[in-house]
């Protein structure tokens, strides 16, 4: 675990005016405000589910009662973004630390707490942070160059390994026959793209291009699962900031909540130098 | 970096292995009904990405279901949800739609992946005071 130890107290502070620090420094930031859009992005959501969770509290024996409990999970979310939005602007390396730490922290707690495990805003956002946790601790080597290369790398493996959760969750019967997508989005779901398509198509004719939609998606988050992370950086940044943002566009602006962080991680490969 | 590349290539691997080792599914199936065996092995899981996986049906009745099960599933007849079907009660905008009236509701959901299903029941009771306990109907998987 020496990728977490404490920042050296001797290190030289990151905002020093050379091209390739300020890249180093806009990595951080790239990622931290991606994490901040993830938790914000639903923001009136949460504010209603801050009420429900109030009122209608849930008595599960499988939780423990604190990872059950409204308080918890308001003051995990809140702390969370308190801390990624300081990150975002302080350049002092032991407070990028103590705020990096702290949003992993709330992170691991919103994705086990009962009213927040199944929303993926948590779970990318937890690996984001994991990333922010390591980066921060590299701010100040020396070779800049070489650390944006392997924190693009992390960040490819990052976003290959979210996608290959996707995929092999899919590798069954029901994606490949379209049935799922079909019940969840082409059937009643008001978004753009399947208003559309309802108002143009008859409903035998849905259901085939709802097989053949469903289809792309297990094969493009299988192949990006698979190898978007042997990448060259650039193209690997680009591919993936292109793939992300069509998702949500086409099947829920939504999902840019769990999506914005991952848009951020990748985004760090653009700032790889040319070699 | 190489303790967080070493738990990327970990997840990988297990991500890999689900649909041809049917215990590593199962545990999945498990772990989307809040059926894993301890609730540590359970939050254990959370870092394995798992969006839109699985065929998650779910159906929420105001009458008692039915405890019998027959030796072959027959499908539920419930909507589609993506992921982690308990959230019909425990995520907020379920609990709302279904609990904010302060009834008793059951909850069904069931999950399949490549010939695996797992069915689970849950009850809802209005608590003492407010709030509902949740009870869970059975405990041993169903398979197809």
């Amino acid at each position: 675990m020496s990728s977490f130890s404490k920042p050296n107290s001797n290190l030289t502070p990151p905002l020093v005016h050379t091209k390739q620090l300020n890249r180093v420094l806009l990595s951080h930031r790239l990622v931290q405000g991606g994490i901040l859009l993830t938790l914000i992005w639903k923001w009136s959501f949460f504010v209603a589910a801050n009420g429900i969770y109030g009122t209608i509290p849930l008595n599960d024996p499988f939780f423990p009662s604190w990872l059950q409990s409204a308080t918890t999970v308001r003051a995990a979310f809140v702390t969370a973004v308190a801390a990624v939005g300081l990150n975002l602007s302080t350049s002092r390396p032991r407070l990028q630390w103590v705020c990096s730490l702290t949003a992993l922290l709330c992170m691991t707690v919103l994705c086990i707490h009962q009213a927040s495990y199944n929303d993926m805003t948590f779970v990318t956002a937890w690996w984001a942070c994991l990333w922010a946790m390591w980066f921060v601790n590299h701010l100040s080597d020396p070779n800049q160059a070489k650390l944006l290369r392997r924190a693009s790398f992390l960040s490819r493996l990052i976003i290959s390994l979210i996608l290959l959760g996707g995929a092999s969750g899919k590798w069954t019967a029901e994606y490949w026959s379209g049935e799922v997508f079909t019940d969840i989005y082409f059937i009643d779901r008001e978004f753009w793209v399947f208003q559309w398509l309802r108002s143009q198509f008859e409903p035998e004719q849905l259901r085939t291009i709802a097989t053949w939609y469903s289809r792309k998606v297990v094969l493009v988050e299988t192949v990006a699962g698979l190898g978007l992370w042997a990448l060259p950086p650039r193209i690997a940044a680009a591919l993936a900031i292109l793939l992300l943002s069509s998702i949500a566009l086409f099947s829920n602006f939504l999902l840019f909540s769990v999506l914005f962080a991952l848009i951020g991680l990748a985004s760090v490969g653009l700032l790889v130098p040319r070699s | 970096m190489l303790v967080i590349v070493m738990l990327i290539v970990t997840i990988a691997i297990w991500l890999l292995l689900m649909p041809v080792v049917p215990a590593i599914a199962s545990a999945t199936l498990h772990r989307f009904h809040l059926r894993t065996p301890s609730f540590a092995a359970w939050a254990m899981q959370f870092p394995i990405p798992a969006m839109y996986n699985f065929a998650n049906r779910y159906k929420v009745e105001a009458d008692q279901v039915s405890l019998e099960s027959s030796p072959e599933m027959v499908p539920l007849d419930g909507r589609m949800v993506n992921h982690f079907p308990a959230r019909i009660f425990t995520f907020a905008d379920g609990r709302y739609l279904h609990l904010r009236h302060g009834e008793d509701r059951w909850l069904t959901i069931e999950s399949s992946y490549r010939g695996q299903g797992l069915r689970t029941r849950f009850h809802a009771e209005p608590a003492e005071g407010f709030g509902f306990d949740l009870h869970r109907l059975d405990g041993k998987p169903e398979t197809q």
